[in-house]
C-alpha cells in the first residue's frame, strides 16, 4: 500500500540534495551572510548610541533591535533565494526531458507539481531551520517570546510557498528555465514595489476625502505583499514602537485606529495578508498541475486518489 | 495488444497524423517505418497519453485511450527518441525512482531494477552516475527503465538511431528476449535496413499516412510485381538511361556514375528482355543483377519517389 505522504519526486531529490558537500556549504553560507549583516547593523546601531549619549543598558532594546534585523534579513534572503530555487522546477525537467517520461508514470500531476514545490522549498526550509539557533541568542536578551519567532517562523514558511508557487508557476508557463527565473523575480520585485506605491495611494486619497472618513481600509492589492505583512506582523511584535522605522506603510497602517467590526477585520493584518497569500499561491498551483499534462481531456483525473495494490 | 483507428493529429493546419489505422498483435514486434517528419513520434506520443489526438480511437489491451489513460500507462512502457535522464542520479537510483513513480512498493523494485539491469547488461554500472555512462549505456538504461513497471506493450521510438552497430546489435538481442518474454513491441525507425530482421510486421507511414502494413513477406509479395535491377554499364551512359526510358516496362532510373538502379515491372521474362534490348543496342553492360525485395527498397519506393529519375 502506498503511504499518501510519500512523494517519489521528494524522495528523490531529497536523497541526491544531501550527498556531498553543496548544501551543507550553502547552509553555512548563508547563516555566515545573516551573522555578518546582523553584525555590522548591530554595531551601527550601538556607535549611533554611543553618539547620542543613550546608555546601551537597556538590554530589551537591543535584544528587539537584533530580532527585528534579523528578521527583515532573513525576510529579503528568503525573496532572493526562493525564486532560483523554484523557477526551474518544471522547466528544466522538460530541458532534461525528463518530464515526458515522468508523465508516462502513474504519478498524478498534482503529485509531480507538489513533490516538485516542496523539494525545492525543502531547501529553503532548511535555511530557515538552520537560523533557529540564530534567532535563539535573541531570546537571552529578553523583549522577544519564543511564541513571536515561531508565528515569525511561520509566516516566512508561507512567503517562500507563495513566492515559491510563482516560480513554479512560471516554470509551467515558459518553456526555459532562465526565462522562468528572470520573470518570477521580476514579477515579485514589481509585485513588492507596485502594491505598495499603489496600495499607499489608495488609502492617501480613502483617508483625504473632505468627509474625513474614519473607517478601516486597506486596499487589496496590499494583502498580497508579504513585505507589508511581515511589516505589520514585527511592529505589533515590537508593541507598536517601531510602527514608524518601517515608513510610511507602518505609518498608515497605525494610523487605522478605529475599532473594526465582524470576525475579519477584527483579525490582524500579517494573519489576513498570510491567508490571502496562501489563497493566491493554491491556485497558481492548481492551475500549474492543470497545466503540465497537455492532455486536457485527462485532466479531469489529475486529484483521483490512486493507490497501489 | 494495439489498435488505432482513423487517428487524427492537427498541428494547427498542419495534420501531423492523417486518418492512420493500425493494428499490432499480442506478441508482435510491430516495425513502425517512415521517413524523418512522417508523424512516427507524434502518433507514439499519443499512445503513451502525452499528446491529446484531435480525432480517432486509440485502444490499448482493450482499453479505450480517451477513457482510461491512467490504466494505459499503466500498459505501456514508452521510450522517447531521446535519452532524458537526471545527471545527479546513479543507474540504480534512476531505475529505483521510476519505480517509485509507477508505485511499486521499496524491496520489489529494488529486486526487479537488479534483474532489469541484468537482462540489459549494466549489472556492473548499478553505482555508476548515469551522466557517465556511454550513449550505448544510456540507451539500454532508458529502456530498463521503460520496462520498471512490467508493461505489456513497449513504444519505442527510434531507438536504434544514432548508435553504432554494436550497440545496435545489443539493442535488437534485448528487443529479442523480450519478444520471447511475450511483450508486444512497437518500434519506430526511418532506416529500414535492421528493424527488417527482427520484425514480425512492419507499418510504412508517409506524411501522416500508413501507405502499407502487414508481415514482412507479405510487403515483399505485394511488392514484388516491381523489380530491381542493379547494373553497370562501361560506358554510354547517357544513351542507356536514354533507351532504358523508352522502355515501358522501366518505372524508375537512380544513376550513380556508371551504376544504373532500375525498377520494372514484370517478371523474369521482362527482365531478359530489357537486358536484350540493351546488348542488341550496343550498351556495353558489364553487370546486371536483380536485386532481391529487401525491405529498405520497398521503403524507398513507397515513401521517396523524389530520388527517382524518370
Ligand atoms: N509541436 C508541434 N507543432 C507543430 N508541428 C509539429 C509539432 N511536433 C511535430 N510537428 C510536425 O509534425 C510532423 C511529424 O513529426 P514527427 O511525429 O516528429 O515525425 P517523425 O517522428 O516521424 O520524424 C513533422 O512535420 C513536424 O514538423
Ligand atoms: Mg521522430
Amino acid at each position: 500500500m502506498k503511504k499518501w505522504y510519500y512523494n517519489p519526486v521528494l524522495a528523490s531529490s531529497l536523497k541526491t540534495r544531501m550527498r556531498g558537500w553543496r548544501t551543507a556549504a550553502s547552509v553555512t553560507a548563508y547563516l555566515g551572510v545573516m551573522l555578518f549583516i546582523a553584525y555590522i547593523f548591530f554595531k551601527i546601531y550601538i556607535e549611533a548610541q554611543a553618539i547620542n549619549g543613550i546608555s546601551v543598558n537597556a538590554n530589551q532594546s537591543v535584544g528587539l533591535q537584533v530580532y527585528l534585523t534579523l528578521a527583515i534579513i532573513q525576510f529579503a534572503l528568503i525573496l532572493l533565494i526562493t525564486p532560483a530555487q523554484t523557477a526551474g522546477v518544471v522547466s528544466s525537467e522538460r530541458e532534461m526531458q525528463t518530464l515526458d517520461l515522468l508523465l508516462c508514470t502513474k504519478m498524478s500531476s498534482a503529485a509531480i507539481i507538489m513533490g516538485k514545490l516542496l523539494s525545492s522549498l525543502g531547501f529553503i526550509l532548511l535555511l530557515i531551520i538552520a537560523s533557529i539557533p540564530l534567532f535563539s541568542l535573541v531570546l537571552l536578551f529578553g523583549g522577544i517570546a519564543l511564541e513571536d519567532i515561531a508565528i515569525l517562523f511561520l509566516f516566512y514558511i508561507v512567503t517562500a510557498f507563495g513566492v515559491g508557487s510563482i516560480g513554479v508557476f512560471y516554470s509551467t508557463l515558459f518553456k526555459r528555465t532562465v526565462v522562468s527565473t528572470v520573470v518570477t523575480y521580476v514579477t515579485i520585485f514589481f509585485l513588492g514595489i507596485v502594491s505598495v506605491v499603489l496600495g499607499t495611494y489608495m488609502m492617501a486619497m480613502h483617508y483625504s476625502q473632505p468627509s474625513q472618513p474614519a473607517d478601516y481600509y486597506i486596499p487589496f492589492i496590499l494583502y498580497i505583499n508579504p513585505g507589508v505583512g511581515l511589516a505589520d506582523l514585527l511592529s505589533t511584535q515590537a508593541g507598536g514602537q517601531y510602527v514608524l522605522p518601517y515608513g510610511i506603510i507602518g505609518l498608515l497602517i497605525g494610523q487605522v485606529g478605529n475599532i473594526p467590526q465582524g470576525w475579519f477585520q477584527q483579525l490582524p493584518f500579517w494573519v489576513k495578508n498570510i491567508g490571502v497569500i496562501s489563497i493566491i499561491a493554491t491556485l497558481l498551483l492548481v492551475i500549474s498541475t492543470w497545466s503540465i499534462r497537455p492532455n486536457k481531456r485527462m485532466g479531469a483525473r489529475i486529484w483521483k486518489v490512486r493507490r497501489s495494490g | 495488444m494495439l489498435i488505432i483507428r482513423d487517428l487524427v493529429k492537427r498541428y494547427g493546419n498542419f495534420t501531423a497524423v492523417d486518418h492512420l489505422n493500425m493494428h499490432v498483435q499480442r506478441g508482435q514486434i510491430f516495425g513502425f517505418i517512415g521517413p524523418n517528419g512522417a508523424g512516427k513520434t507524434t502518433t507514439m506520443k499519443i499512445i503513451a497519453t502525452l499528446l491529446a489526438p484531435t480525432s480517432g480511437q486509440v485502444m490499448v489491451d482493450g482499453v479505450e485511450l480517451q477513457k482510461d489513460p491512467i490504466k494505459i500507462r499503466e500498459k505501456i512502457g514508452y521510450m522517447p527518441d531521446f535519452f532524458g535522464v537526471y545527471d545527479n542520479l546513479k543507474v540504480m537510483e534512476y531505475l529505483d525512482f521510476y519505480g517509485s513513480a509507477y508505485g511499486i512498493e521499496y524491496r520489489q523494485r529494488r529486486r526487479i531494477a537488479e534483474d532489469l539491469l541484468e537482462l540489459v547488461d549494466l549489472r556492473d554500472k548499478k553505482d555508476a552516475y548515469v551522466d557517465t555512462l556511454s550513449r550505448g549505456m544510456k540507451q539500454r538504461l532508458c529502456l530498463a527503465r521503460c520496462l520498471i513497471h512490467n508493461p505489456e506493450l513497449l513504444i519505442l521510438d527510434e531507438p536504434a538511431s544514432g548508435m553504432d552497430p554494436r550497440a545496435r546489435a545489443e539493442i535488437k538481442g534485448i528487443l529479442k528476449e523480450l519478444k520471447r518474454m511475450g511483450k508486444t513491441i512497437l518500434i519506430s525507425s526511418h532506416i529500414l535496413a535492421e528493424l527488417s530482421e527482427i520484425c514480425d510486421c512492419v507499418g510504412i507511414i508517409d506524411r501522416g499516412r500508413m501507405v502499407v502494413q502487414g508481415s514482412v513477406d507479405h510487403i515483399v509479395r505485394r511488392m514484388e510485381g516491381e523489380a530491381v535491377v542493379r547494373l553497370k554499364v562501361l560506358r554510354d551512359v547517357d544513351r542507356a538511361v536514354k533507351l532504358l526510358k523508352e522502355q515501358p516496362m522501366v518505372t524508375g532510373i537512380v544513376q550513380e556514375e556508371q551504376f544504373l538502379e532500375v525498377t520494372c515491372k514484370g517478371n523474369d521474362e521482362e527482365l531478359w528482355k530489357l537486358l536484350r534490348t540493351l546488348v542488341n543496342s550496343e550498351i556495353p553492360v558489364i553487370s546486371f543483377n536483380k536485386a532481391e525485395g529487401n525491405l529498405e527498397h520497398i521503403f524507398m519506393e513507397v515513401t521517396s519517389d523524389e530520388e527517382m529519375v524518370l
